[in-house]
């Protein structure tokens, strides 16, 4: 009956439903990635569609029906954003550049409109002139009216026209208005309409042309702009921008991303501002992680010991230290963050004193260890427990029979032998806390940071919280820079893992 | 056999699936205007109170969960995924026109005059308008008639008030920062002390190189806001708290943010919305009354509906009619000047407004997002934290925070 389920046409019936459910899901997302000109992503999706039907369709590929799902998703949530990040970091990428050349070319181009000294703008109606893109316009103030076509401006004496009660000319001789829905997307709204040169009349919106001018061309040949008011050129710097070549330092807006290669790199070595704070962040990351490990395990491992003999209401007491586990950890912080307000916060009430927890560095990194360390003792507290009672008791009885106390007894025995069993745990604990940025997003946000003596980091920054900070923490990002932080982190932290994995030897069964 | 026919119901199926769910394009006469949650509806709201706000064009608006999710959506959006407007803080402009996602629109001198000119200020970049002012968005000070009697008419009134009072009636502070921060709402303490971040010339153009008196701002922060080389207690230096210990009667006097004010009035508190006294009653200090507006995106010209989300912009987010209809949901104090004159307009809104027409400050991006290196955002908070926590001598502050405004203002003088 069970193999049935498995093997049987019920099972057929099933697998056929949930792939083309799963297949129409990525077909939908696919044409959608498409629409939005993201092919790499749409590439991936049909990749993907084809490789689990031809998959699941098969019974030669068994290893393979195991397998696809878990490398499909890991190529697509890990390896994916590691690689695009290593990419960027490679790139200039960050505030004003952020498009492609082609897409800054445009932008430049349609940017460069000036609009004449007076900020000149008329009443329009859009039309056709003798089956010419035309303008209708009024000038309210000198009561003129006249016909711009894109070669000529014919004058219109008012008597010729029909005049609304604004004094506005709806209508012509020979002019045909279009219809308000197909102004916008006809080739008109996108014309240039005789005024008196330089200058020429655009239509701004349905019913107003505004005078403008151009102010910059684009020499194709030359891939330069040049200022039709000065005649400056402006040449592509290397650094993704057009920079005018008399004064470098007067760019073109918007640049665009481009190639940086190692530049990022070696801007975390050579850039006093980028290196001196980095090197800071990272001491703290180190000890943060190292002393939250520290203090988690020794509070745990101690309340295990603690519990670990029968006491009165020892089951309660063993519920009630689990509960900080329990509670989400984004709460158990905003709460933390409220206790520690200098003026207003439980703790500052409790010891009669105004602490500036948040405002000190030394006071806030301690906030911030007490906050861990109420997080994470729980996990510590279970792991140990448990692990107590893997302990043998004849080596502990032999151990006191040899004539060890109680305190030789745990530093000779018990403890290394928890060491042996907990190793990876803290190795990944430590993994964990070197990437902890929900800690300090939400209780420090990284601070302090003393702007005024020119800090760029906080004293609470750790590696990722300072490249939050410089991806997206203010209005300058610079996604480039913080991509190239994110590989280094990721090779640390990939280390460490590593690491861990290899003193839990839990790749032995595959090798 | 009967698998294989399986097999094609399989990609039947999923095709006929995919077909009902295709992503769908955008209509060739649809406005796309992006907003957030709260926003969002009230624009659709709004908009449905007429028939057609642009002749022949349809809008549709799409509200996103909040306001961090918006501007997610917008540093990402592209041409085909993008809006034709989106309704977003006065601050992203500077950014968003850097990166190209924003299209300059130009007013006639009728529309212009529908604002005050100081409010295009915030919606400017390179000299080039992106967008029409939709809201204030301003702080102003509110007092507590329970402790507090009458309008303080100086700052050394309301400390001299709170030395008095602070045991007595176990306040925990005189006067602290509800909302807004410590940098953007607290500005009118800075200005009321002395510090304005930029300065205006008679004709309302910015002066480019008038800086702050550090000697005197450091003097003032010593002798109102510390005794002995220490914070008196009368401004924290940190906004957290403020807003419940006002409501509790423990704060007589708080800087509260005009998308608040109901919070206030529900718990029963009078709209007496003031700024902060200055240290003569002749010299208020200048709160930042920023506006949020309604931008222009580059990705309008792209689907070419370039033209009738401009007519949209001036004809519905920048006309009397369309803010009146707006703000009467949205319950903000409205920019036009037609709008914030209307009768519909209610007491939160107009005392807020009010406020703002006595002593405010635009919002200029391009300086105070920190062009030379450090922000107006970051340095503000930071002299706070230097003086009220560390106890460091407020001259001595001053002056570096001089340097860095002074610096930022240089650097921005191509761009205002």
């Amino acid at each position: 009956m069970l193999i049935q389920l498995f093997r049987g046409k019920v099972a057929l019936a099933f697998k056929v439903i949930v792939l083309a459910l799963v297949t129409a899901l990525l077909i939908t997302l696919a044409q959608s990635a498409f629409a939005q000109e993201q092919y790499i992503i749409s590439l991936f999706l049909v990749a993907t569609i084809f490789l689990l039907n031809y998959t699941y369709f098969s019974n030669k590929r068994v290893p393979l029906k195991f397998f696809v799902p878990g490398v499909i998703l890991l190529s697509a949530f890990v390896l994916t954003p590691v690689l695009y990040t290593l990419v960027m970091s490679t790139y200039t990428y960050k505030t004003g550049n952020y498009i492609s050349k082609e897409q800054a070319t445009q932008r430049i181009s349609a940017l460069a409109l000036e609009p004449d000294e007076n900020g000149t703008a008329f009443d329009i109606v859009v039309g056709d002139y003798r089956s010419e893109p035309a303008l209708l316009v009024s000038d309210i103030n000198t009561g003129s009216y006249f016909i711009a076509t894109t070669k000529e401006r014919i004058e219109i004496d008012s008597s010729a026209l029909t005049i609304d009660e604004y004094e506005v000319a709806t209508a012509a001789p020979d002019f045909e208005p279009l219809e308000a829905g197909a102004i916008s997307g006809s080739d008109a709204a996108k014309l240039r309409f005789k005024y008196s040169d330089p200058y020429f009349i655009a239509v701004e919106s349905l019913n107003v042309g505004v005078v403008f001018r151009q102010s910059l061309e684009y020499l194709a040949e030359s891939d330069q702009f040049r200022s039709l008011i000065t005649s400056d050129l402006y040449s592509d710097n290397g650094d993704g921008n057009y920079a005018n070549l008399n004064d470098p330092s007067d760019k073109l807006e918007p640049g665009w991303r481009d190639p940086a290669w190692f530049s990022n790199y070696l801007r975390l070595f050579q850039d006093d501002r980028v290196r001196d704070p980095l090197v800071s962040v990272f001491i703290w990351t180190v000890v943060f992680a190292s002393l939250t490990v520290l203090t988690q395990f020794a509070f745990g491992l101690f309340l295990a010991l603690a519990l670990n003999k029968p006491i009165r209401g020892r089951r309660l007491y063993r519920s009630i230290l689990v509960l900080p586990y329990a509670m989400p950890s984004i709460m158990s912080i905003l709460i933390w963050g409220g206790m520690f307000n200098t003026e207003f916060g439980a703790i500052n009430e409790i010891l009669g004193r105004q602490i500036a927890w948040f405002q000190d560095p030394n006071f806030a990194r301690t906030a911030v260890i007490l906050v861990n360390l109420w997080l994470g003792f729980p996990y510590f507290y279970l792991v140990s427990s448990g692990s107590l009672q893997a302990i043998p008791n004849e080596l502990l009885e032999a151990a006191a029979i040899d004539g060890a106390n109680p305190r030789q007894v745990f530093r000779k025995v018990t403890l290394p032998l928890l060491l042996q069993i907990l190793s990876p745990l803290l190795i990944a604990s430590f993994a964990f806390n070197f990437n902890n940025f929900n800690l300090i997003y939400l209780l420090t946000g990284g601070g302090p940071k003393n702007q005024l003596d020119g800090e760029i980091a906080g004293a609470t920054d750790i590696l990722i919280s300072y490249t939050y900070q410089i991806a997206f923490g203010s209005n300058v990002q610079d996604l480039g820079l913080a991509s190239a932080i994110s590989v280094i982190i990721f090779v640390i932290v990939a280390s460490i893992s590593l690491y861990g994995v290899r003193k839990s030897k839990v790749l032995e069964s595959f090798s | 056999m009967k698998k294989q026919i399986l097999k094609g119901f399989a990609v039947a199926a999923a095709l006929a699936l995919s077909a009902g769910v295709v992503t769908p394009a955008q209509a060739a006469n649809e406005i796309v205007v992006w907003a957030d949650e709260t926003r969002g509806p009230n624009i659709r709201d709004a908009l449905a109170t007429k028939s057609s706000w642009v002749s022949g064009y349809t809008v549709t608006v799409k509200a996103f969960a909040n306001f961090d999710a918006l501007k997610e959506a917008i540093d990402k959006s592209t041409a085909t995924s993008g809006p034709d407007i989106v309704v977003g803080a006065n601050d992203w402009v500077p950014t968003l026109a850097k990166n190209g996602k924003l299209a300059p629109l130009t007013l006639t001198a009728s529309q212009k005059a529908r604002f005050s000119s100081s409010q295009f200020y915030d919606l400017s970049y390179k000299k080039k308008l992106y967008g029409i002012p939709v809201d204030v968005n301003n702080v102003a000070m509110i007092y507590n008639t329970k402790l507090v009697t009458s309008a303080p008419k100086t700052f050394g009134e309301m400390v001299d008030y709170y030395k008095a009072n602070k045991s007595s009636k176990s306040l925990k502070a005189g006067l602290c920062v509800a909302g807004g921060g410590m940098s953007w709402g607290a500005h009118s303490v800075f200005s009321a002390l002395g510090a304005d971040a930029y300065y205006f010339n008679a004709d309302g153009r910015i002066n480019k190189s008038r800086t702050f008196n550090p000697n005197v701002f450091g003097s003032n922060v010593r002798k109102f806001l510390m005794d002995g080389g220490k914070s008196n207690g009368f401004f924290p230096a940190s906004d957290a708290g403020c807003k419940d210990n006002f409501l509790a009667g423990t704060v007589p006097f708080a800087i509260i943010g005009n998308w608040e004010w109901s919070d206030y009035k529900d718990k029963g508190f009078a709209m007496n919305l003031m700024p902060v006294p200055g240290v003569t009653a002749s010299s208020p200090g200048k709160a930042f009354g920023s506006v949020n507006g309604a931008m222009l995106t580059s990705f309008a010209s792209t689907r070419g509906v370039e033209a009738a989300a401009k007519s949209l912009l001036v004809d519905f987010f920048g006309s009397t009619a369309g803010q009146v209809a707006y703000q009467k949901i949205e319950k903000r104090p409205p920019a036009e000047k037609g709008a914030a004159a209307d009768p519909s307009v209610s007491d939160g809104q107009r005392g807020f407004g009010a406020s703002a027409a006595e002593a405010s400050i635009p919002q200029v991006g391009a300086i105070l997002n920190g062009p030379s290196g450090t922000s107006y955002w970051d340095s503000a908070p930071a002299f706070w934290t230097a003086v009220l926590v560390d106890g460091k001598n407020p001259v001595v502050e001053a002056k570096k925070l001089r340097a860095i405004w002074s610096a930022n203002l240089k650097a921005a003088a191509s761009d205002i």
